[in-house]
């Protein structure tokens, strides 16, 4: 008899052994299944079986972007790079409609846009592997988003990608995004990046300027091609010249200089020029250049703005401070506050014979003074009593389609080596720069592929609707009256069937 | 099945149990319903989305009697000798306990009405993110079916599925420790920085990918991925089938 038992016994645990064998092996074999399948279908299937069900196709790029893309020869690879991790959850931040948009770009891009996400802190040999010579000093860059294309790069910061209330931004601090143009920021960028230079600029030198390094980078970045255009007794402007740029001259033209760059403006020419008020130049009155842009209706003043708002200086100092773009120019940044330092004012010249047209683009306070300089160097006395508002900055243009523009600024801030390298490539200053840049080669260079601004998501009720009482109802509903009444419910029903 | 799930579905509300879970629903989902009407806009697949942190609260209360409730009883018996599959068992179990979602699925319809009644946006992608939902509601149930399936007792039932949804919904924390973990003992190892961070970063996104609600949380943005739903799915088939399991293990050592 116990010899049958132990028998049984035995039978039963190798039968209870094979079972739990069975248990484990099916368990594991389903979680590689799953696993697999998951792969396999995430792989094949993930992007082709997702769907934008946003209510203005924020994840999804357009036509024009599709076309654009589709344009791009089959071995073009445009490489976007997230200057950090990938955030699990994107709701609520600035990357909100910019990183699924990014993912649709991936999508259906047939492998000519990739995009990645590299933390800076983890992995910092991305910052010289896009940009080895540091000329866009990436490592400021954090959270910001880089474009690379056969190693030329712009770089996007999110808050580029959206419009905003700006008065409530002044008023409040906080950014209300009215706008959404994420897709047109990326895909215009992407457009100049592959685009062939359309547009050459010339840079003058050899008037005791200081370098031009970040201005280069810049227009480069634009699709314009950029040279050296040395001062000297045979100056002349190259035929294929689109664009002359002065930037930060500490001596005048030459007379040589004055009547080629005349000639050039007679015939449509394009000319940037800022100044500013420096030691080099106190006692530069730029008399031919003067006489240049007279033509334009604009003159340099030799004068330093001392602005007395405390409300527009910075750290309390007159000769540091804010200027404020125009009605017409507000656009040309996102915000249009410009950062000034030790300007000249720029001025209307009515000279009767020219049919030019200038226009302010920078403006000081009303209580700005100006402080003017003898040949020798000298403060003039009495020179600072006229309280007024001056400007720093003057566009004029001539007639006709193809007439010369001239864009004239008493600040080199918008353009230097100094101010570019401590304040970054996406300052504000830079950004106005930009826009400068576009208005006078508009008809050169690549035109914008017109990608539509897409409404931001909005959740807002009927605002009649919505008051202290009404919201005050709906919490008395939803988190006292119903679980109230459940709860009452659940110790009614305890109570009857507890002695069940 | 159909048997099963009449069943449980109406011990629900035999019990406190059904009305209690809906209770603390509809409290949760009203306050974060209020947080939003309270600021003048209300984005329902916002607050749907934000329900899944929930789960962790009311999944446990659902599904920890179905099956250990059962055992301690004794009535658990009648699964191994009636002429039902087992399978049958589990799949009507876990209808019943997400039939019981539906329910209280209906405040979230009221808080719909309200909102499109007050001039509010209801779109597409709020549907969505309500499909979601389910799916995921789906996979939980599963997990806290198989914690009631271990064990006779429903508090550590309860205990057994509120650890098993936490650490799912801390997966990614997990995985971030996990990656910096890894990374440092292949840095001790003699690794190379650079091959240091790779490893760590390979272990993070491994471990990562497991992570439902990040595989979920761009619905609330509009994106609608069905790969996602089809993992939901596989891994609540996945807690089912270890549930069908746990019961089969207990049907044969019955002698």
């Amino acid at each position: 008899m116990s010899n049958k038992s132990a028998k049984q016994n035995k039978q039963t645990d190798n039968r209870a052994d094979k079972l739990k064998l069975y248990s484990i092996g099916s368990v594991v074999i389903l979680i590689g299944i799953i696993v697999l399948v998951n792969i396999l279908f995430d792989g094949i299937f993930g992007k082709s079986l997702s769907f934008d069900f946003s209510d203005y196709g924020q994840n999804t790029i357009s036509q024009p972007t599709q076309d654009f893309i589709d344009s791009l020869p089959a071995d073009a690879h445009i490489r976007i790079v997230g200057l950090f991790n990938r955030p699990d959850n994107v709701s609520g931040t600035p990357y909100q409609y910019i990183i699924p948009l990014l993912d649709d770009y991936v999508k259906k891009s047939d492998g000519k846009i990739t995009v990645e996400y590299v933390d800076l802190t983890e992995n910092p040999g991305i910052i010289t592997q896009l940009d080895p010579s540091n000329t866009y000093d990436l490592a400021s860059n954090i959270d910001n988003f880089v474009i690379e294309y056969n190693g030329r790069l712009k770089i996007i910061a999110p808050i580029d990608c959206y419009s905003f209330d700006e008065d409530r931004y002044y008023s409040t601090g906080v950014y209300y995004i009215t706008g959404n143009n994420t897709e047109y920021i990326f895909t215009n960028n992407m457009n100049m990046l592959t685009s062939n230079y359309l547009c050459k600029a010339y840079i003058v030198s050899g008037l005791k300027e200081d370098g031009s390094f970040y201005i280069t980078q810049i227009l480069n970045s634009m699709s314009i091609d950029v040279e050296e255009l040395p001062s000297s007794d045979n100056f002349t402007i190259p035929e294929d010249c689109n664009l002359l740029i002065l930037n930060g001259p500490n001596a005048d033209i030459s007379e040589k200089m004055y009547v080629a760059m005349s000639d050039y403006l007679k015939n449509g020419g394009k000319i940037f020029v800022a100044v500013n008020f420096n030691l080099k130049n106190v006692t530069e009155r730029f008399e031919r250049l003067n006489l240049l842009l007279n033509e334009m209706n604009v003159n340099i003043d030799p004068a330093l703005i001392n602005e007395n708002d405390p409300g527009y200086q910075r750290s309390g100092y007159t000769i540091d401070h804010t200027v404020t773009a125009t009605d017409s120019f507000v656009e040309y940044a996102s915000v249009p506050y410009i950062h000034a330092t030790y300007s000249r004012s720029i001025s209307v010249y009515n000279n009767p014979n020219s049919g030019a047209t200038a226009v302010p683009v920078l403006k000081t306070s009303n209580n700005a003074t100006l402080t003017e300089f003898d040949n020798s160097g000298n403060a003039l006395e009495n020179s600072t009593d006229t309280t007024n508002q001056y400007y720093v900055g003057m566009f004029a243009f001539g007639q006709g389609y193809n007439a010369a523009k001239v864009f004239v600024y008493g600040t080199t801030n918008l353009t230097s080596d100094e101010y570019i390298s401590g304040y970054g490539m996406n300052d504000v200053n830079v950004e106005f720069f930009r826009s400068s840049i576009r208005e006078l080669t508009s008809s050169m260079s690549t035109a914008d592929i017109n990608v539509a601004t897409k409404n931001v998501d909005n959740f807002s009720l009927n605002s009649t609707k919505v008051s202290t009482s009404s919201s005050t109802l709906i919490m008395v509903i939803f988190m006292i009256f119903i679980p109230v009444i459940l709860v009452g419910a659940a110790v009614i029903v305890y109570a009857k069937r507890k002695n069940l | 099945m159909l048997a099963i799930f009449k069943r449980e579905f109406l011990s629900y509300f035999r019990s406190p149990v059904g009305y209690v879970a809906i209770a603390i629903f509809s409290f949760l989902s009203g306050f974060i319903f209020y947080s939003q009407f309270s600021t003048g806009a209300v984005n329902i697949g916002s607050e749907v989305i934000s329900l899944r942190s929930f789960f962790v609260i009311i999944v446990p209360i659902i599904t920890m009697g179905l099956l250990a409730d059962d055992k301690k009883r004794g009535t658990d018996i009648l699964y191994y000798t009636t002429p039902v599959s087992l399978f049958s068992v589990v799949v009507g179990k876990v209808l019943a306990a997400f039939a019981l979602f539906v329910i209280m699925f209906i405040n979230v319809v009221i808080h719909i009405i309200v909102t499109v009644g007050c001039g509010g946006a209801f779109g597409v992608g709020a549907v969505g993110t309500i499909i979601v939902f389910f799916f995921m509601a789906f996979m939980f149930i599963s997990m806290g079916l198989f914690a009631s399936a271990i064990t006779d007792n429903q508090i550590v039932s309860a205990i057994v599925a509120f650890i098993i949804i936490l650490i799912t919904q801390l997966l990614t924390v997990i995985a971030g420790y996990a990656g910096t973990a890894a990374s440092s003992i292949a840095s001790m190892l003699g690794a190379k920085t650079a091959s240091a961070y790779h490893i760590g970063s390979a272990v993070k996104k491994a471990i990562a990918w497991f992570d439902p609600f990040v595989k979920t949380q761009d619905f609330r943005l509009g994106v609608f991925s069905v790969s996602s739903l089809v993992f939901l799915v596989s891994i609540g088939v996945l807690f089912m089938y270890l549930t069908f399991r746990v019961l089969e293990k207990k049907r044969w050592s019955q002698s």
